[in-house]
């Protein structure tokens, strides 16, 4: 696209929210009645320190909601883009937790937020669906319909969070879930009006990918007939995860570089996926974008999903200068989707 | 536990992977299903039917299995 194309999208703001303090790793040890061994393991392989939960694991009380984390982000980000409410003409939100089934957590939120009579849609989705949400609507924000977007995006994994687990007699499929995930929610406001030195979104790429291949990760709901159902709540095929997404991240770049005619040693920051601490290492030595400087969270926010590149888009757009370009990425192992967004500083 | 043979039994009854005695004197990259989430799952049932604490980064020394067991017991 040409940079000087009127209808080119701008990231205005970003807004981020976490509930409740950090969790290292000791914490649950402790909680769960793991022994030390346990705790570096999870230090050595999984090489997240912090996560935060709505559920306090000490009390077993929910502290909060997905629609409180994210009228929280999405407040934020209207502040910090000194946007009114009534100035948002499109609201578009990712989640694989909503809080109920219906209403759709999105118009919970636009309802708190005070936002009203504008399009929403809540997309039902997993780690790429940031990206997914940041895709709709800078499609349609292009169409020229509308002006001004709120996108949303976040995780909340209380319901999935035994706090009666015994984590020692868990199959490996069902244990990874209790290190890896963790809560929030974040926001952007995206403008097609002018905005000086603002951040473009230069190229967003969304492809499902999963023909053929089963789910890496699965999140089950349930209801009154079948709620004592043996299927686990959530599974991670981790092996499958670890074997695809350092390929999927990889084709993504190319398509990204590809389409905006960039070389690789003009990425000045990455965003990779944040599986894990030690997860994302591994795929970032995999992109071979040795320019780049990391943009990373997962170690101190914990995987929280649809939240996780929005936590990573409020770090890029604190260092991006002038001129600096960065390119994000988000696998869903799900049923398999990559996704990739490109971002310039005027 | 007390003999190899109890370990060999211990993989199979607390791992589910299809592993016999020939296989642990093989690396880890050559046991078929091997990863490090079969790694903590072990150490944890050790250190259960061993009654002792083990080191991690002694088990990380461990090239195999065998090695393991012996990180395990102490020997």
């Amino acid at each position: 696209m040409d940079p000087s194309d009127p209808l080119d999208t701008r990231i205005l703001s970003v807004g981020t929210a976490l509930p409740g303090p950090a969790v290292d790793n000791a914490a649950l040890a402790r909680r769960f009645g793991m022994d030390p061994l346990w705790e570096q393991w999870v230090d050595a392989f999984i090489g997240t320190r912090t996560r935060h939960l709505a559920v306090d694991i000490d009390t077993g009380r929910i502290r909060c909601s997905l629609a409180d984390l994210a009228e929280q982000a999405g407040r934020s980000a209207l502040e910090s883009a000194g946007v009114a409410p009534a100035d948002i003409d499109l609201v578009v939100m990712g989640t694989s937790t909503p809080d109920q089934l219906m209403p759709a957590t999105v118009n919970v939120v636009a309802d708190r937020l005070g936002i009203d009579q504008v399009p929403s849609f809540q997309l039902q989705s997993g780690c790429s669906g940031a990206v997914q949400a940041l895709d709709v609507a800078r499609q349609m924000l292009l169409t020229g319909r509308h002006r001004t977007a709120l996108v949303l995006g976040g995780d909340v994994v209380a319901r999935f969070y035994d706090l009666r687990a015994r984590l020692a007699s868990l199959p490996p499929s069902q244990l990874v879930n209790y290190v890896l995930f963790g809560d929030g929610a974040g926001a952007a406001v995206l403008t097609t009006a002018p905005a000086p030195d603002a951040v473009r979104l230069r190229a967003v790429h969304t492809r499902l990918v999963g023909l053929g291949r089963e789910p890496g990760a699965v999140l089950e709901w349930f209801g009154p007939v079948d709620r004592h159902s043996e299927r686990a709540p959530a599974a991670e095929d981790y092996k499958a995860i670890e074997q695809h997404v350092p390929v999927l991240a990889a084709e993504v770049v190319d398509t990204l570089l590809d389409e905006l005619g960039w070389e690789r040693e003009q990425v000045d920051h990455l965003l990779p996926p944040q599986l894990s601490g030690r997860m994302t290492q591994r795929i970032v030595r995999h992109l071979n974008l040795p320019g780049a400087a990391e943009v990373s969270c997962v170690d101190e926010t914990g995987n929280n999903g649809n939240g996780l590149s929005f936590f990573q888009l409020e770090r890029a757009l604190a260092k991006l200068g002038p001129g600096g370009r960065a390119i994000g990425i988000a696998i869903e192992s799900s049923k398999w989707i990559k996704s990739g967004f490109a971002l310039e500083r005027d | 536990m007390n003999t190899i043979d109890d370990f060999v039994t211990l993989l199979r009854d607390e791992l589910g992977l299809p592993l016999g005695a020939e296989d642990i004197g093989r690396s880890f990259d050559q046991v078929e299903g091997w990863d490090s989430v079969h790694l903590l799952h072990l150490l944890t049932a050790l250190e259960h039917a061993t009654g002792r604490r083990i080191s991690l980064p002694d088990a990380l020394e461990a090239p195999s299995l065998e090695h393991l067991y012996a990180v395990a017991v102490g020997r």
